[in-house]
Order: structure tokens, then C-alpha cells, then sequence
């Protein structure tokens, strides 16, 4: 990629950057109450503690719902975003490349899908679980998530498909591959990073999900980390040390896919815009 | 991470989905084991310690081969309802005994959400208990909850700064207005608040306000369902609490306070009056606290031209879900902790006051906590809130019209208005 | 066909099924803990139609989402360009902002809780001794709510708006620069009009995403005080579970649903018309 002509110095990349990184100056501070002695969390001035203790984190760990939570989290949105990949390659295999009758109906429902407020369905979903006994399970929780995450998987395939380019698909029927061996030796490989992207942002998703958490959720059994976070106990005040690690604690996926898989994230987030 | 997805083929993804059946199933059953185990929903008691831990295990000894899980509750009473609804609601709600705000025995009886306990009870054994506890614990002529602890609202006041400038405690509203202007002009101290009262939008909040409604002659329901019977003296009570707050009697975050807060800002010593349940007085008077020994409490005041002050009255039952799988030895529990053993344990170590009369004229709990006697008299000329199954329908739809009132983005009388056409709304729905 | 079967049927009963059984429940009067079921016509819209508290709410949404998504395009562009104009060190400014982005909305919520603590939140900190009462003060709870949100979904825009700049040619620049185009004319007469197309994507998906915001205000403020903050989201869902009034809360729901189908309806609208226009 060739520079563009007009570019900011050195002096301005640092300021830059500087400004953004007080944008985070809110998760830094989160960081910092974390692990600040109890007693100097509401003596603000100094901002800076006198010394660093894992006391909240201890406490988080050992006397709240977080550790199952972050468990719970991380089965609910593992499955949810294979569930969601392994229902929505196929379905956005056939929309990008199988002419079908009623396939631009088919389209506008896909993407009215993912306009859908969650508050719209949580009423009669309640009543759905609530009959099928899935309250406070992992498997209502995956179904309800799924039922969200289908829609933006298959918007974002189909996408993503539609940029593999046909040649090497009909080269592969040529050889004599049927549609399994196609998808599994070409499609696949191909797509791989757009099926990278596509499972992070439906596992942040899941991951964040909050609404259906709240509602379809009771007990360490299920619940999942947003809800356990909202729900924090605090007997007298608010333990704002103790909640600080406990969002540390709930924020460390989401960070590490921003540090570490970034690229994809990225390519999600545009693909899903800039497609038309 | 996700490229094998893809390559899953299709046995293998039916197996899932069975898979995500079974752990569905799983999720909710229990382990087979030979103790019985049982689990009491219960809020944190507050209080110098925690008596809840030894009653259990004295249940436990009494009966071997039971274990006793005791489980917290969310913290504040209408969080607590929520939690209580969305899970009872279900199939099973994995809990046997459970702690009960005593507005919602009624609703929950209703809601077929508990045993019937009557012919559990002996004719005579909830005799020596209040008998508003008991109105409360009693739906469509049977039993539904025994009574646990016993709440009234009190007014709390600074004895010492009273007696310093001669004044004696007030009677009424007005004359307690008149008092916080004369104690801070002469204490020049622009720390000093004047009353302290809970103003959050929570259930709190109805509480404080029907104690203004009652004393100014108003109810919030009528015998035959009528709400707010009489909506000018609604508007007018509510007129007053918002006056407090905007003459600066109250603290401006009067309206973000709960019982808490404003026990803790009078605790440090920074206002005259509190109006507050009767927990608060023992830990005014732990070692370190401020105002130790300048604490006096008397009952509430009433308007000049207006009703005598009443208090509040509220506390805690206990409930057996109907889904208990252990029936017998659940309301074999409630009875323990509601026995008088149990109910004097929780008032030597908890700050919180028993349903049993007797027990305020016992020489050990006197001999802790002196204003057992008059906090006698004060729960029995307390009033309750309306004892209806509807009672929380009411007090989420009339709560945010109070507080409305009382930030002051709506004049009182449209909040009376607005909060009785809603009301009409939906109880007309229930009907 | 069998490959749409499964992505049909989950779609089926996962979505569209509730979604017309949510309209058929907000036709009726629904409380299941009091045993009421009976068909109510339209006697919740008629009530919602006068109703203080859903106009209040219908308010608070329409402040929260211009508010927000003017906001977020305005700072999430000038980012965009900022990071576009670094030499280096955009991977670190990139993680930045997506570190505000990717995390729950509930995190953020406790986040600004804490921030906009009366004596000991960093806000208050920053502006000196005033200790607002962000959070319980009627006039100043929807801007923090605001800010809270925006803080969070800036970086959304901001990095479509990123991805669009990198895709503008670099010979229009250096045509541009050959023609003596000033800054600040490259700005307005070449990039602006490039990023047109995807920053009205980035309106509309900001603004389907701010109707239907629920987590943040819901934890931040639980839609008060005296429901400042209250939009139709949080308002449906007390009406839903405080008291399990499914039928009642269904009808607000419903509305909610409609108002955001009718602005994507709008909006896909107006940018189809863009499209044959540019064409």
C-alpha cells in the first residue's frame, strides 16, 4: 500500500496516539481500582494507590459467582458460535451461490433478522423455555443466543463466500468433488480467515449478550458473566474494588481477541458494513 | 480455531444437537445421595454477628442425614421479588424455605407458590406472634408463612442535640421542620442535615410515602379496591416530602437514599433526624461509632391538624415452596427458625426485632437492647401496607410516579393522576 | 435446499415464531402468576397511546439515539482520520479504541458507574471539588447515559470509517496535491464525499443498534431517576418482569420492534434511492 501524500510527523503520530490512549483512560482506571487497597478507594486525591493488592481479586475469586460464570460464558459462546457457523456455512453457501426462487425475500428476512430487537422476543422465548423446562441451562441459553448470532453468521459468509472466487469451485467439480468434498477441500480453506472473523464476532457477541442472560438465568448453574458482573452482591456499599476486578475478570476474551486477533476482528466488523 | 467447524459433517451435527438435549437435562437434575439437603433462601442479615449459620446447624443435629444449604438473596426487596417470581415461576426452583418480605405472602399464596401450612401448625402457635405478622401470613382464611421478624418505622433522633437547645421531640411534621431550622442556625455547622429519609425509587420509597399519606389522613387503597380514595391529600402529603427536599430540611440526594445511606450519613454524626427501622439503633451504638449514646428514638410525627404519626410496619417470613421435595422437613425448618429459641438467637445477635411479643419483656434482650419494651409498643400501634396479592403491582406502578414527585419533574397532583389511571389499568386487567 | 433447511428452521422457530406470538400476546391480558389469559383487543395500545411513562420513554429513546449517534459519527470520523493520517503505530491505536468496543456493555456500565462516583469518580475528580451527582441528578443521568454509550460504540464507526479511508486510491491524493489542493480542501473535496456511502451505513446501523440499546442504561441507571433514562427498551422490560404483565409488556415491545423496523425500512430505503442517484 503506497503512502499517501500528506502524513503527520512523528511528533503527531505520538500525539495521536496519546489521544487514544486517554480515550482508554476509563478501562485503565478500571484496571487500576482493581488493585487499590480498600480503604484508599473513596480518598480520591491521591488518584495514585500506595501500594498494589490482589485483595479484590481474591475476593472475586474465591466468594463470588465469577469463576463459574466465566465458565458458563466460555461454554455458551464456544458452542453458540459453532452452532451458529455449522447452521450458517451451509444456509450461506446456498444464498451467495445457488440461484433459488424467493432468494432475495429470503435475503431481506436474513437481514430484517438482524435488526431485530432482542426486547421484541424475550416475552413469548420466556414462555418457550419456561414450557421446555430450559431455564437455567446452558442448552436455552445456546438456543436463544443462536437464534441471534444465525442471522449476522450468514449475512457475514455469504459476504465472505462471495469473494472466493467461482473458478476454483467449478475447477473442483470438474476434478469430480461432490458438494461435501467441495465445501471440505475448498470452500473451507478458502474462507478460512472470513470463518475466523465470523466466529469472533459471534463469540463476543454471545459473550456480551446481556438481555436474554438476565432474564433466562438463575443460579451459578448458568449464568453468565455480564449478569453475574450486574448482579454483583454488595451488602452495605458498593464493593467498587471488588467489582473493578470482577470486570477485569470478565473483559480478558474480549481483550485478548483485540490484541491478538485483531486483523480478523477488524475484517468482520467492515465486511459486515461495507458489503452491500 | 473454528476452520474444522466447518468440516463437521452431518451425523456428527444431529449428535450435537442431542448432545446440547442431554446437557440441558443434566443441567437441572441433582445428584443422587443419601442426605437430605435443603436450601433456605435468606437476605444477609445485618447486625454485630450472623445467628443464621448456628440455627442451621442445630436443625441439622436435630435431624441427621439433613444438610442445611443456606443461600443469599439479592440485596434489595424488590430484586429480591424478581428473583423469587422469574424462578418460582418455572418448574423448579431449587429452593425449600425461603425468606419472605411479608407484602408478598399473599401474592405468592395466590400464585399457588406455597405450602399451606395450616394444618402443619398446632391451633394455637401463632398466638404469641404480633397480629398484623400474623394478617400478614394469612390468605383466603389459611396459613401460607410463619412470622420471622418484625419491622416498624421509627423516628430516630439526636437526643443530645435536642437537649442542648431545649427542645423536646417533636409530635409533629411542622414542629420537626421548626426544630431543624433553629438546631442548625445555632450549630452553624452547613455539614448538618436535617431529616434523613429514604427517597430511592425502590420499595423504600412507598414505605416513607404511606407514612406521609397516613399522616395526613390518605390511603393508598380502600376496603372495597378504590386506589388513593381521597387523591387531594395524596397530592398534598407528597407536596410536603417534595418541600423537604427543596427547602433543604432534606439533603438533596434524599432522593438517590435507602435505608443504608441514610443510616450511615446519620451514623457519622452529619444530621438531627432519621427515619429508619428499628436495626439501625444497635449499630449506633457499636464501640466506634459517632453518635454512640445521642441516639433516641420516638415514634413518628403526625401533620398539625392531621392523624397521630404511625410507623410502617413490615419484617420478614418464612415460606416452604410447594415444589419442595422434602415437604415434612422443610416446614420442619421454618418452624425451627421461628421458634422462640431461634427468634431470641436472632435478636441477641442480629439487629433484627421477632415476631413474639413475649420476647420483648425478656430480661436477656432487655438486658441487651433497652428499647425493647417501647419498640413493643411502637410495632403494635404500627400500621401495615395493604395486604393484597396485588401489593407489588401496586408499589412498582406507584413508584416511579413518587419518585417523579419528588425530583421534582412532576407536580404531586399529576403524579396521584397519572399513578391512578395506571393503576386502574392494570388491576382493572386482573379483574 | 438442504443446505438452507437447517438456517430456515432455526430461523423458523427461533425468531419468527416469537415474533408473531409477541403480537398475539400484546393483544391480550397476560399474567400468568394470577392466572389471567383473556383476549384484550387492543385495549394496551389504546392505554399505551396516552400513557405518561411511554411517551416519557419514547422521549428518553429519541434524546439517547440522536444524541449518540450524532456523537459517535462526528468523533468516530475524526478518529478514523486521525489514524489514517499516523505513519506508524496504528495497530496500538486500533487496540485502543477497540479495547472500549469489545467489551460487555455491562463492564462499561460499571465502568462509568465508578467514573461518575459523586466524590470519588474520576470525572468529578478531573472538574474539581463539585461533586455532581451524575447518576441521580434528573437533568445530568441521559448525557452520562450518552456518554457512557458513545464512549463505547465510537469505535465501531470509527473503524469502518478507517477501512473506507484505506481504500481511497492514493492517486487521488497525489493528483490532488499536484493541483496545490490545500489540507483542509483534500478533506472536504475528496475524502469527505468517498466516506458518504459507508459513514450512512455506519447512521444506520448506529441507529438500529442505539433504538434497541437495553444493557447499558438498564445497568447504569435502571432507567432513572424518576425514569429520566427510561427508554422504551427499559420500559418494556419492567412492564415484562417486574410483574410478569407479559400481555401489557408485549405491547410496548411490539412498538419497539415496529419503530425499528420502520427505520431500517427508512433508511434502506434512502440509501437504495442513493445508489441509483449515484449511478
Amino acid at each position: 500500500m503506497r503512502r499517501p501524500a500528506r502524513r503527520i510527523g512523528t511528533l503527531g503520530d505520538v500525539v495521536v496516539l496519546g489521544a487514544l490512549a486517554a480515550y482508554a483512560i476509563p478501562f485503565f482506571w478500571q484496571l487500576l481500582t482493581s488493585f487499590k487497597p480498600e480503604a484508599e478507594l473513596l480518598r480520591v486525591p491521591p488518584l495514585l494507590p500506595s501500594r498494589l493488592t490482589l485483595a479484590h481479586y481474591r475476593v472475586v475469586i474465591e466468594q463470588s459467582l465469577m469463576p463459574q460464570a466465566l465458565g458458563n460464558s466460555l461454554g455458551v459462546a464456544t458452542i453458540t458460535t459453532l452452532l451458529a457457523l455449522v447452521i450458517g456455512l451451509p444456509g450461506a453457501y446456498a444464498v451467495a451461490r445457488l440461484p433459488l426462487p424467493g432468494k432475495h425475500l429470503l435475503l431481506l428476512a436474513i437481514v430484517a433478522s438482524t435488526a431485530f430487537p432482542q426486547i421484541a422476543t424475550v416475552s413469548p422465548l420466556y414462555l418457550l423455555m419456561r414450557a421446555l423446562d430450559l431455564r437455567d441451562t446452558w442448552a436455552g441459553l445456546v438456543l436463544v443466543h443462536t437464534s441471534f448470532a444465525l442471522p449476522l453468521t450468514i449475512w457475514l459468509l455469504a459476504g465472505f463466500i462471495r469473494e472466493v472466487p467461482i473458478e476454483t469451485e467449478e475447477a473442483a467439480a470438474v476434478d469430480g468433488a461432490g458438494l461435501l468434498g467441495l465445501f471440505r477441500w475448498v470452500v473451507i480453506p478458502l474462507l478460512a480467515p472470513g470463518l475466523a472473523s465470523t466466529a469472533l464476532l459471534a463469540f463476543l457477541f454471545s459473550w456480551n449478550e446481556f438481555l436474554f442472560a438476565y432474564t433466562f438465568t438463575v443460579s451459578g448453574a448458568s449464568r453468565t458473566v455480564p449478569v453475574a458482573l450486574a448482579l454483583f452482591p454488595g451488602v452495605f456499599e458498593v464493593p467498587w474494588g471488588d467489582i473493578a476486578a470482577a470486570s477485569m475478570l470478565a473483559s480478558v476474551p474480549p481483550v485478548l481477541i483485540v490484541i491478538v486477533l485483531q486483523r480478523f476482528l477488524v475484517r468482520g466488523l467492515v465486511a459486515g458494513a461495507v458489503k452491500e | 480455531m473454528s476452520a474444522s467447524a466447518g468440516r463437521v459433517p452431518l451425523p456428527l451435527r444431529s449428535l450435537l444437537v442431542v448432545w446440547l438435549l442431554a446437557l440441558g437435562g443434566c443441567a437441572g437434575g441433582q445428584p443422587q445421595s443419601e442426605v437430605v439437603t435443603l436450601v433456605f433462601k435468606y437476605a444477609r442479615i445485618l447486625g454485630r454477628a450472623d445467628p443464621l449459620p448456628a440455627l442451621l446447624r442445630s436443625f441439622e443435629a436435630a435431624h441427621p442425614g439433613t444438610r442445611v444449604k443456606g443461600e443469599a438473596l439479592p440485596w434489595t426487596s424488590d430484586d429480591q421479588h424478581q428473583f423469587y417470581v422469574i424462578n418460582l415461576e418455572g418448574r423448579s426452583p431449587g429452593f425449600d424455605v425461603m425468606m419472605l418480605d411479608c407484602i408478598w405472602v399473599p401474592e405468592f399464596a395466590r400464585a399457588g407458590w406455597l405450602t399451606d401450612l395450616t394444618t402443619h401448625l398446632r391451633p394455637d402457635e401463632l398466638a404469641p406472634h404480633f397480629p398484623s405478622a400474623v394478617a400478614a401470613a394469612t390468605y383466603g382464611g389459611r396459613v401460607w408463612a410463619l412470622p420471622w421478624t418484625m419491622n416498624v418505622g421509627l423516628l430516630y433522633y439526636r437526643a443530645d442535640l435536642l437537649a442542648k437547645h431545649g427542645l423536646r421531640p417533636p409530635e409533629t411534621y411542622e414542629e420537626l421542620v421548626d426544630q431543624v431550622r433553629r438546631i442548625r442556625i445555632a450549630e452553624r455547622d452547613p455539614a448538618l442535615d436535617g431529616y434523613l429519609w429514604q427517597g430511592k425509587q425502590y420499595e423504600g420509597l412507598v414505605v416513607n410515602v404511606l407514612e406521609a399519606l397516613w399522616a395526613n389522613g390518605a390511603r393508598l387503597l380502600a376496603e372495597d379496591g378504590t386506589v388513593f380514595p381521597e387523591p387531594a391529600r395524596a397530592a398534598d402529603a407528597l407536596r410536603f416530602l417534595r418541600g423537604l427536599i427543596e427547602t433543604g430540611v432534606s439533603p438533596a440526594w434524599t432522593t438517590a437514599a435507602d435505608e443504608e445511606l441514610s443510616r450511615r450519613a446519620f451514623g457519622d454524626g452529619h444530621a438531627i433526624f432519621l427515619r429508619n427501622w428499628p436495626y439501625a439503633m444497635e449499630l449506633f451504638e457499636t464501640a466506634d461509632s459517632a453518635v454512640r449514646g445521642k441516639v433516641a428514638v420516638v415514634s413518628l410525627p403526625g401533620r398539625a391538624r392531621g392523624e397521630r404519626g404511625v410507623g410502617s410496619t413490615g419484617g420478614a417470613h418464612l415460606g416452604v415452596s410447594r415444589r419442595s421435595r422434602h415437604p415434612e422437613l422443610a416446614v420442619a425448618l421454618a418452624r425451627h427458625l421461628a421458634s422462640e429459641p431461634a427468634q431470641r438467637a436472632i435478636a441477641l445477635g442480629a439487629a433484627l426485632s421477632p415476631t413474639r411479643q413475649a420476647l420483648y419483656h425478656d430480661s436477656e434482650l432487655v438486658r441487651a437492647h433497652p428499647e425493647m419494651p417501647r419498640l413493643h409498643a411502637f410495632a403494635l400501634a404500627g400500621r401495615p401496607r395493604p395486604v393484597t396479592p396485588y401489593y407489588l403491582l401496586i408499589s412498582s406502578t406507584v413508584q416511579p410516579e413518587f419518585s417523579a414527585a419528588l425530583v421534582g419533574v412532576k407536580p404531586p397532583e399529576r403524579a396521584i393522576t397519572d399513578a391512578r389511571a395506571r393503576l386502574s389499568y392494570f388491576l382493572g386487567a386482573i379483574r | 435446499m438442504l443446505l438452507l433447511a437447517p438456517t430456515v428452521l432455526a430461523l423458523a422457530a427461533l425468531t419468527v415464531y416469537p415474533g408473531v406470538w409477541v403480537l398475539w400476546l400484546s393483544l391480550q391480558h397476560r399474567i400468568p402468576i394470577f392466572e389471567v389469559s383473556r383476549f384484550a383487543g387492543l385495549d394496551n395500545y389504546a392505554f399505551l397511546a396516552v400513557d405518561p411513562r411511554f411517551l416519557n420513554a419514547g422521549r428518553a429513546t429519541a434524546i439517547f439515539t440522536v444524541a449518540s449517534v450524532a456523537l459517535e459519527v462526528v468523533l468516530g470520523l475524526t478518529a478514523a482520520l486521525a489514524i489514517h493520517a499516523q505513519r506508524g503505530g496504528r495497530r496500538l491505536a486500533l487496540s485502543f479504541l477497540l479495547l472500549a468496543w469489545a467489551m460487555p456493555a455491562v463492564v462499561t456500565a460499571k465502568l462509568f458507574e465508578w467514573l461518575y462516583h459523586p466524590t470519588a469518580g474520576l470525572i468529578n475528580v478531573a472538574l474539581g471539588a463539585r461533586s455532581l451527582n451524575w447518576l441521580g441528578d434528573p437533568g445530568l443521568a441521559l448525557p452520562a447515559v450518552v456518554l457512557a454509550d458513545v464512549w463505547r460504540t465510537m469505535p465501531f464507526v470509527a473503524i469502518l470509517c478507517y477501512a473506507r479511508l484505506l481504500a481511497i486510491p492514493a492517486e487521488l491524493y497525489e493528483a490532488a496535491q499536484v493541483d496545490g489542493a490545500g489540507r483542509l480542501a483534500t478533506l472536504t473535496r475528496i475524502t469527505l464525499p468517498m466516506l458518504g456511502r459507508i459513514l450512512l451505513v455506519a447512521v444506520l446501523f448506529r441507529t438500529l443498534d442505539a433504538l434497541r440499546a437495553f444493557d447499558i442504561m438498564f445497568v447504569l441507571t435502571g432507567g432513572g431517576p424518576a425514569g429520566m433514562t427510561e427508554t422504551l427498551t427499559v420500559y418494556a422490560y419492567r412492564a415484562l418482569f417486574q410483574t410478569l404483565q407479559l400481555g401489557f409488556g408485549s405491547a410496548v415491545s411490539v412498538v419497539v420492534f415496529l419503530l425499528v423496523m420502520a427505520v431500517a425500512w427508512a433508511y434502506l430505503k434512502f440509501l437504495r434511492a442513493g445508489t441509483t442517484v449515484a449511478a
